[in-house]
């Protein structure tokens, strides 16, 4: 069982919104989706659910490409936050919706789950407040049995509390294998814990596919004082910086290799410090342009 | 009541409106019916409430104290088409549609489908509720006497005519996409039909086709009928490509400007200057010209006009 993104591209009024976007998904992993505001993330999503028209891709699921088989996107879930019908419904009206879509829809986890969590089954969804209807959104999510989730920022402006259930169950679903969850967020702390992979959009493309553990097995992130002004070959050439703070430099070194270990203890640094790799580091080392070095040079 | 899942979700979806657009033409054909049994005045002269000269005749009754297929009908028509595709837009049900795993032309032809369904079942009840207050209700020294071929046609010509509307107003919320302009279009050509069918009649009957009115009624039906075929069968071929990027825009298929534009202009200038002299058509060319340039482009006159006085002060 596979989810393939090919060559998926759409244009909005003249720009190039995503271009030869390619991916793979199975069920089992959680992917995070990063990029800078206004990249295309939201647009990724929403071409692959089939609300924009693509102008060139396809959308595969286990062989079957959804223009041409379409019920195989009962097997894809997205509520788009900006853009969706419920907001006039009670949250005892929506099964009613969502059952009719995917067939393994199970109504009484959904009233389960909105019990769990206290919300009025009575309430309109437009009602609800915004952490509030995350949580039904995610609900919906889980409850629809889809294999693959789409989460589009389900963390955006929600309090901690919230922000931990929404993560505890989403791990908890993942466990069986059987659901695949890709989640675009700019909570790059939430998404660290969570994902096994990152998706980078850049330009309008994808430009990093990352598996966060052989990254980590192989990346290192420093932070360094070095007794010269001048920044060293052996940084510019495997480095990418993250942070300037008058001579302390943080750099993550995507191939930490034992050579260039021991051609940065040869230039004996004032600090030679490692510190954790985070998903933030990522983005800020591949998004963030090279002012410091430029201001440096 | 629908068996397929489409159909019960497109139901589950539009049942509450379908049923307001029902009970307020059921109402309008109660009162329609009391107004016109007490609005009856004795003249003097026959008491049929439908003319002895029409009774067995094939045409359709609309005499002035009993229509036999009431106007309420072709309104409703009229109403659900708007209400069947536009709603689905303007509350974003289009997104869960697209990706509910059904294609979308059965989504397509499942709404037109249940809208049909309902509409069908809201002739047979407002037309028995109306056939019986009339029954019970015709004043006393009065007849009310129908047959099947006044009947008959007068049911054909007002489901042709509720088909026809329900067409225009359904293909023009498929193409645009903002509630208060769609509804200023669609009213703007619905009242404009009153003209364009005189001036056909007009052709029809004129010395080129030397047509009875009787026959060009039919030709006019069936040309009706053709129309409202073609705009189902191409905005099912629009709603195919339908992109919701476009949602909340005027025209939700951008390519469409032009096209929209040229028969714009042509219909307009033809109603504001059918039969009159040259000068009236150039006026009526240039104004259609620009309004319609103002409508489907919508340049930010008044934006335009600040930015350059800014310039101008520099």
């Amino acid at each position: 069982m596979t989810l393939q993104v090919t060559g998926l591209s759409k244009e909005i009024d003249g720009r190039q919104i995503i271009q030869d976007i390619n991916f793979e998904w199975a069920p089992g992993e959680i992917i995070g989706l990063v990029g800078r505001n206004g990249v295309g993330k939201t647009t990724l999503f929403r071409t692959m659910m089939n609300h924009y028209v693509a102008e060139a891709g396809h959308v595969v699921v286990d062989g079957d490409d959804l223009q041409q088989v379409p019920l195989r996107q009962q097997q894809l879930f997205f509520i788009d936050t900006q853009y969706n019908f419920l907001g006039t419904y009670r949250l005892w009206e929506l099964p009613r919706f969502f059952s009719a879509v995917y067939p393994q829809f199970d109504e009484q986890r959904f009233t389960a789950l909105i019990n769990q969590f206290k919300i009025n089954a009575n309430s309109q969804y437009r009602r609800l407040s915004k952490g509030m209807r995350a949580l039904v959104n995610l609900i919906l999510a889980l409850t629809s049995n889809a294999t693959y989730i789409l989460l589009d920022e389900p963390f955006d402006g929600l309090d901690v509390i919230v922000r931990e259930n929404i993560a505890t169950m989403v791990i908890d679903e993942i466990a069986d294998q059987q659901k695949g969850f890709l989640i675009s967020s700019h909570d790059l702390n939430e998404l660290d814990g969570l994902s096994d992979r990152v998706l980078l959009l850049k330009d309008s493309q994808l430009v990093h596919d990352y598996n966060l553990e052989e990254i980590r097995a192989r990346a290192k992130k420093i932070q360094l004082v070095l007794r010269d002004k001048e920044i060293p070959a052996v940084l510019k050439q495997n480095s990418q910086l993250i942070r300037v703070s008058g001579r302390v430099l943080v750099v993550v070194i995507p191939q930490y290799t034992p050579e260039v270990d021991q051609e940065l203890k040869a230039l004996k640094p004032v600090l030679f410090e490692e510190l954790p790799l985070t998903l933030e580091d990522l983005f800020r080392a591949n998004l963030a342009h090279d002012t410091g070095y430029q201001m440096m040079k | 009541m629908f068996r397929s899942k489409i159909d019960q979700l497109i139901w589950q979806r539009h049942r509450r409106m379908l049923f307001g657009i029902a009970m307020l033409t059921i109402l309008g054909v109660v009162m329609t019916s009391l107004i016109g049994l007490h609005s009856v005045v004795d003249d003097g002269g026959t008491h049929n409430l439908v003319s002895a000269s029409l009774i067995n005749q094939w045409r359709p009754y609309n005499g002035n104290y009993f229509t036999a297929y009431s106007m309420w009908l072709p309104f409703a028509a009229w109403l659900a088409g708007l209400e069947m595709m536009h709603l689905d837009l303007s509350d974003h049900f289009n997104q869960f549609l697209f990706s509910s795993g059904f294609s979308r032309k059965r989504i397509y032809w499942s709404k037109l489908k249940v809208a049909f369904g309902v509409l069908l079942l809201l002739n047979v009840v407002a037309t028995v509720i109306e056939y019986l207050i009339y029954w019970i209700g015709t004043p006393h020294g009065y007849t009310w006497t129908i047959a099947w071929p006044g009947v008959l046609t007068s049911w054909l010509v007002g489901a042709i005519m509720s088909v026809g509307l329900f067409a225009i107003t359904w293909f023009a919320a498929t193409i645009v996409g903002q509630t208060g302009p769609l509804i200023v279009t669609v009213g703007g050509f619905t009242f404009s039909l009153a003209g364009f069918s005189g001036i056909c009649s007009s052709i029809l009957t004129g010395e080129t086709f030397h047509l009875s009115n009787d026959q060009a009624m039919w030709v006019g039906l069936v040309a009706w009928l053709i129309a409202a075929i073609a705009l189902f069968i191409w905005g099912a071929a629009l709603y195919q490509r339908l992109s919701l990027e476009h949602n909340g825009e005027y025209l939700l298929f951008p390519h469409l400007r032009v096209p929209v534009y040229i028969v714009f202009v042509i219909y307009m200038t033809l109603m504001f200057s059918w039969s009159a002299d040259g000068l009236s058509m150039v006026i009526a060319f240039v104004l259609s010209a620009l309004f319609g340039y103002a409508w489907l482009w919508r340049p930010r006159l008044g934006e335009m006009c600040h930015q350059w006085r800014e310039r101008k002060q520099g």
